[in-house]
């Protein structure tokens, strides 16, 4: 198998694995116990709790373990019905555990306004400006953007969400691992997290929220997480993110350096033998070793059959629970036609691919598109 | 290397035990899952159920599964086409159009890309190779028959499809299912038009054809109520009139005879047995022949003008390539433009055309 979806998804790092399934076994204690066997399952939350907020240079108490990203999006947008001000900034390419929510929102009067961004998928901090309003209360902007690539000009927004007094959150499930993650630096309030995206196990996310930003519970009853996040704490879960984040950024630049290796190398190999292909996103600035590209005249649903049948996997488009794929509205967003759209793919390497692979990843592709244009008539 | 076959699986029982049946047959089975349909809602997969049952089949059976989008082809080329008919008055059959453009062309055009010549499905119907061609034929459990819906494929595609349970009755496809273990055996049938499921189809059409009440008058020229609209209702329609008691001679039901477009009128006749609702004649558009060419005219064959009726004995008599008058030897019931008659002789699967209203 090669595995080159790992913006869907990382395979476990095998220290986070054995670690989770050495806690799995042995530390069976419920952290709200006060007795020894609940007192070791809290010290291993809260050694979890150091290291993801070390990674991202903030306090520990300003995390909050989630059942994931998805659900870390939710409890910042869901807190809006506390909120005062009951208008959200947000972009047109966030993940729909952004876009979704805020269409349930409107149920509930809270209203939200789409910024656009450029056929790079870049958000102009200067729309956002001029889309405050005097009820406006969260601005929501991703990092960077999980089919592209593209990273926001956070820091910029930042100020503008200064300048407003307006909460600024950001959907940072894509980076850990990928670039460097300074939570002061980048200015946030808030921000998400998901393990499985940087080779930590499934189900598991956090919240980093700065001190003295007043949050609510989405999943209540129980004092869990300062009653922040009910429910008895996964514990071998939250111990693997902790382990994840440290491990992936331990060498960043190293790893990052590497990513772009193998990008470059897939980039060069094979425009080469295609020269009329498309890459969308940012060619500076994007999460290193995500490569988005359009091949002409090729369907990416049939590519991707072919590419399955020799065990490699790639992803297209916003794969529906039913396994097919429709035009990304992300792309569409940048103004990519939907003809387009539905013959783009996205790569995206990882900690645990090679140069071999990404010969064979290009070998295999050029033989796919030649086979589909073959039996084309 | 054993020869390869991609099966179009649904998830449901039937395409399930045709692709069960290649296998045991020594076929190299690829499965394929379409999905034709998006919902408004972005978020929400119907079809995800049925991907998820097409799934644990496969792995039961250890085939490969692979899903396509046909949604594109099929906004442009089915359900359009759909909603104009119904915009006309008219009753569309869009699964006979579906057949056409979606499950033997785009997905047999992706089959061929894929570097393999050969597609199967689960319907209930056979494939001949004769000196004059491929044939379609009736599929032998004739309770289930399907060859209505395919009447519009050409001896090509037909030359390039197998359809594995056409031999076999829907019982026993069940009983295979159950065998091989399959959680799908008892998997109910999907009824209706395949894009509106279980949903309501009024709600449904409603969506795209808004409401455009007018009046129901009786064939004896009385206003006898209101209807919502021309395109919600169809020919030989008794339910959903809503026409209170008081109308009328007698107790009996009101059915639907005639739409005038024109003046947004429904007629409505009163009686099953009311001559308005049956016709000897038929007139006939979009001629297909699946062998490329006329049956002779005057030769006794059989039509059907809605899927699972009893073959009616009939003649045609061309009036050019593209339309026929159909002549029966008993009147039929409420013949609804824009349906499919579909021609037989015999066994054989002729072809058909689209039910046109009849002009005397």
């Amino acid at each position: 198998m090669l595995y080159f979806d790992h913006s869907a998804t990382t395979p476990i790092h095998p220290d986070v694995q054995s670690l989770v399934n050495e806690l799995n076994q042995n530390i069976y204690g419920n952290p709200s116990s006060i007795h020894a066997a609940g007192r070791k399952a809290k010290h291993v939350v809260e050694t979890a709790r150091k290291q993801i907020a070390t990674v991202i240079n903030c306090a520990p108490k300003e995390i909050i373990f989630t059942g994931g990203g998805s659900e870390a999006n939710n409890q910042v947008l869901w807190n809006m019905i506390y909120r005062n001000r009951k208008h959200v900034i947000t972009s047109s390419i966030e993940h729909p555990a952004i876009l979704a929510v805020l269409r349930q929102l409107e149920h509930l009067s809270i209203t939200h306004t789409i910024v656009p961004v450029n056929k790079y998928g870049c958000v102009n901090p200067e729309d956002i400006d001029s889309a405050i309003r005097d009820d406006t209360g969260l601005i929501t902007i991703m990092l960077a953007n999980n089919e592209v690539g593209t990273v926001e000009p956070l820091q910029d927004i930042a100020k503008v969400a200064k300048k407003h007094d307006v909460l600024f959150h950001s959907d940072g499930v894509q980076v850990l691992g990928k670039l460097p993650i300074d939570v002061q630096e980048l200015g946030v309030d808030m921000m998400s997290f998901s393990a499985h995206k940087f080779y930590g196990p499934k189900g598991i996310g956090a919240l980093y929220v700065k001190e003295g930003i007043a949050v609510k519970p989405l999943i209540i009853g129980g004092s869990q997480e300062k009653s922040l996040r009910a429910g008895t704490e996964n514990v071998g879960g939250i111990a693997g993110l902790g382990c994840a984040a440290e491990i992936v950024t331990k060498n960043l630049s190293d790893v990052g350096h590497a990513l772009r290796a193998l990008e470059t190398q897939f980039k060069t190999k094979f425009s080469e033998q295609h020269p009329n292909i498309i890459y969308n996103g940012f060619e500076d600035n994007h999460l290193p070793g995500l490569i988005n590209l359009t091949i002409p005249g090729i369907a990416s649903d049939l590519l991707l059959i072919h590419l399955d049948n020799e065990d490699i996997a790639v992803s297209s488009g916003s794969a529906c629970s039913a396994g097919t794929i429709s035009p990304s509205p992300v792309l569409k967003a940048m103004g990519i036609s939907d003809k387009q759209n539905l013959e783009t793919i996205r790569i995206s390497a990882g900690h645990d691919n090679t140069s071999p692979e990404v010969d064979q990843l290009v070998e295999t592709m050029t033989r796919a598109i030649v086979n589909i244009r073959r039996n084309a008539r | 290397m054993s020869e390869k076959i991609v099966v179009g699986l649904s998830g449901g029982v039937d395409s399930s035990v045709a692709a069960l049946l290649l296998q045991k047959q020594g076929y190299d089975v690829e499965c394929i899952f379409m999905k034709n349909w998006e919902d408004d809602d972005s978020e929400i997969c119907s079809s995800a159920e049925d991907y998820n049952d097409a799934l644990d089949v496969c792995e039961i059976l250890g085939l490969p599964l692979h899903s396509i989008n046909f949604s594109h082809e099929y906004w442009d080329k089915v359900f359009s086409y759909f909603l104009a008919e119904y915009k006309a008055g008219r009753t569309p059959n869009p699964d006979v159009l579906c057949n056409r453009e979606i499950k033997f062309k785009a997905f047999l055009d992706y089959a061929l890309q894929l570097g393999i010549s050969k597609i199967a499905t689960g319907h209930y119907a056979n494939v001949e190779e004769t000196p004059s061609g491929f044939q379609l034929l009736k599929g032998t459990d004739r309770s289930k028959d399907q060859s209505y819906f395919l009447y519009m494929l050409s001896k090509k595609p037909l030359s390039k499809s197998a359809f594995p349970i056409g031999k076999i009755q829907k019982q026993e496809v069940r009983q295979l299912a159950k065998k091989a273990g399959l959680p799908i055996a008892e998997k109910k049938d999907s009824t209706g038009i395949c894009f509106v499921g279980e949903r309501n189809f009024r709600q449904f059409l409603e969506r795209y054809l808004p409401e455009q009440p007018g009046d129901i008058i009786s064939n004896e020229g009385k206003k006898v109520g209101t209807h919502d609209g021309l395109m919600y209702y169809t020919i030989g329609q008794r339910k959903g009139l809503g026409i209170g008691g008081g109308y009328g001679k007698s107790n009996s039901p009101w059915y639907v005879i005639e739409k005038i477009m024109d003046n947004n009128i429904l007629i409505v006749c009163q009686g099953n047995d009311h001559p308005l609702l049956y016709s000897n004649i038929i007139t006939a558009s979009q001629l297909h022949w699946i062998s490329g060419t006329a049956p002779d005219e005057g030769k006794q064959l059989a039509a059907k003008i809605r899927y699972r009726q009893k073959d009616k004995t009939c003649k045609i008599e061309p009036v050019n390539h593209d339309s026929a008058i159909i002549y029966f030897e008993e009147p039929v019931f409420a013949a609804a433009p824009g349906q499919s008659v579909v021609l037989y002789d015999g066994e054989i699967c002729l072809g058909g055309g689209i039910i046109e209203p009849y002009v005397n």
